[in-house]
C-alpha cells in the first residue's frame, strides 16, 4: 500500500495497534505488518516520530521497560487516547459504511 | 559512522537536544538490534527532519493554548482593576510625566494586542485540528502569534504596574498595592509560557504547505482585507457607542485606522493575509 494512502491514517492505526496491550515501536511495527497482513508495511522511520508526537498530545503514554537487558521504551494507550481511539473507530465505521453502501 | 552517530548529529541539526535526543537514540538502537536492518529505518536526515516536524507541530498548538491560558491571570487583573478603578487620574498628574503617558497609552494598548494574538493563535490551533503534522510555515505563524502575545501581556503588566507608581498620588492605595502584586503574580505563568515557546521554537520544522490566514482562523470565506473591514468597523462602533458623543467619532476612527493599519503592517508575519 501507498505510504501516501496510509499518511491520513497512522494515527488511528497505531492508536488500534497498541490499544491491546503496551508495547514498543519495533513490536508496534510487526503488529501492523502481522494485522494487515503484510499491507501495512510502513517505513520505520516514520512510525516513531508519531509515536512522540502522540505522546506529547497525551493520547499515548511511556516508560522504559523494567525486564529488559537493554533500554526499551514501551508505548500505552491514555484514557484520552482511548477516547480518541473510540472516536476514530465510529468515524472509520460510518465512513466505510458509506462507500460500501455506494460501491457495492 | 555508525547510522547512530550520523543519527544524532542529524538530530542536532534540527534543533533535537538533550534527554529528547538521547530518548530517541535509545529506541532507535533497540529497534535496529531487532531488526538488524539500518537501511529499512531510512536515512537518518529524513528520520530526524520527521521528529522535529512532528514535534514542532505539538509544540507550536501547546504554545497557542498554552500562552492564552496563561495570559488568563493577566485578564482577570486588568478586569479587576478597571472596574474598580473609580475616576482616573488627570494625565498631567504623574510623578515623572514621560513615564506616566506612555505607562497609560500602554496600559491601553498591550493588553488589547496580548488578546487578539492569543485569541488567533487559538483560532488557527482550531482551525488546524485536524491536520497531525503542520507545515513549517504553520508552525511559524503559531510561534509568532504566541511571541507577540507573551511579549504584550509581559508589556501590559508591566505598564499597570508602572501606571500604579507613577500615578500613586491620585489612586487609591489599595488599587496600587493591588496593581502591583497582581502583576507580578500574572508574570509567572507568563514566563513559563514564554519558556515553553523558547524550548519548541529550537525545533525546525520543514514540512512543505502554506499557513492559512484570517479567513481560514474564522471558517469564513471572504477576502482577508474583507475580514479585516468588518473587524475594523465593528471595532469602530463599539468605540462610538462607549465613548459618547463628545469622545465616540474620534475614537471610533482612531481605532478603525489602528486595526486597518494593524492589519496592513503585522498581516503577514502574523498570518492574518498571504
Amino acid at each position: 500500500m501507498r505510504a501516501e494512502t496510509l499518511k491520513g491514517h497512522l494515527d488511528f492505526l497505531l492508536l488500534a495497534t497498541v490499544a491491546g496491550e503496551p508495547a514498543h515501536g519495533y513490536r508496534i511495527i510487526e503488529e501492523l505488518k502481522r494485522r494487515s497482513a503484510g499491507a501495512f508495511d510502513l517505513p520505520e522511520g516514520t512510525v516513531y516520530p508519531a509515536l512522540h508526537r502522540l505522546e506529547a498530545s497525551g493520547l499515548l503514554a511511556s516508560a522504559w521497560a523494567k525486564d529488559t537487558a537493554r533500554r526499551r521504551r514501551v508505548y500505552r494507550l491514555t484514557a484520552r487516547g482511548r477516547r480518541a481511539l473510540a472516536s476514530q473507530r465510529r468515524e472509520w465505521r460510518g465512513f466505510t459504511n458509506a462507500v460500501d453502501a455506494v460501491v457495492a | 559512522m555508525s547510522y547512530l552517530d550520523d543519527l544524532s548529529t542529524e538530530l542536532a541539526a534540527v534543533g533535537i537536544a538533550g534527554s529528547r535526543k538521547r530518548r530517541i537514540l535509545a529506541e532507535v538502537d533497540d529497534h535496529l538490534r531487532e531488526s538488524g536492518d539500518a537501511a529499512g529505518f531510512g536515512s537518518p536526515s529524513l528520520v530526524a527532519q520527521r521528529f522535529a516536524d512532528e514535534l514542532a507541530s505539538t509544540g507550536a498548538r501547546k504554545a497557542g493554548i498554552g500562552t492564552f491560558l496563561a495570559l488568563v491571570p493577566a485578564g482577570l487583573l486588568y478586569v479587576v482593576l478597571f472596574a474598580f478603578s473609580g475616576p482616573s487620574p488627570d494625565i498631567a498628574s504623574a510623578h515623572t510625566f514621560a513615564i506616566g503617558l506612555p505607562a497609560a497609552a500602554l496600559m491601553l494598548l498591550a493588553p488589547q494586542v496580548a488578546l487578539a494574538a492569543a485569541l488567533l493563535g487559538v483560532l488557527r490551533v482550531r482551525a488546524r485540528r485536524g491536520d497531525p503534522v503542520l507545515p513549517a510555515a504553520e508552525v511559524r505563524v503559531l510561534r509568532r502569534r504566541a511571541a507577540v502575545a507573551v511579549s504584550a501581556g509581559a508589556i501590559a503588566l508591566a505598564a499597570a504596574a508602572t501606571y500604579a507608581l507613577e500615578y500613586r498620588a491620585g489612586l487609591p492605595s489599595w488599587w496600587v498595592t493591588t496593581a502591583l502584586a497582581a502583576a507580578g503574580v500574572a508574570l509567572v505563568p507568563l514566563a513559563a509560557a514564554a519558556a515553553a515557546l523558547r524550548a519548541t521554537s529550537r525545533l525546525e520544522p520543514r514540512a512543505a504547505g502554506t499557513a492559512g490566514e484570517i479567513s481560514d482562523d474564522l471558517g469564513v470565506g471572504a477576502s482577508p482585507w474583507r475580514v479585516c473591514l468588518v473587524a475594523a468597523a465593528v471595532i469602530a462602533i463599539a468605540a462610538l457607542v462607549a465613548g459618547g458623543p463628545d469622545e465616540g467619532p474620534r475614537n471610533a476612527v482612531a481605532e478603525f485606522v489602528a486595526v486597518c493599519a494593524g492589519f496592513a503592517v503585522l498581516g503577514r508575519f502574523l498570518g492574518l493575509r498571504r
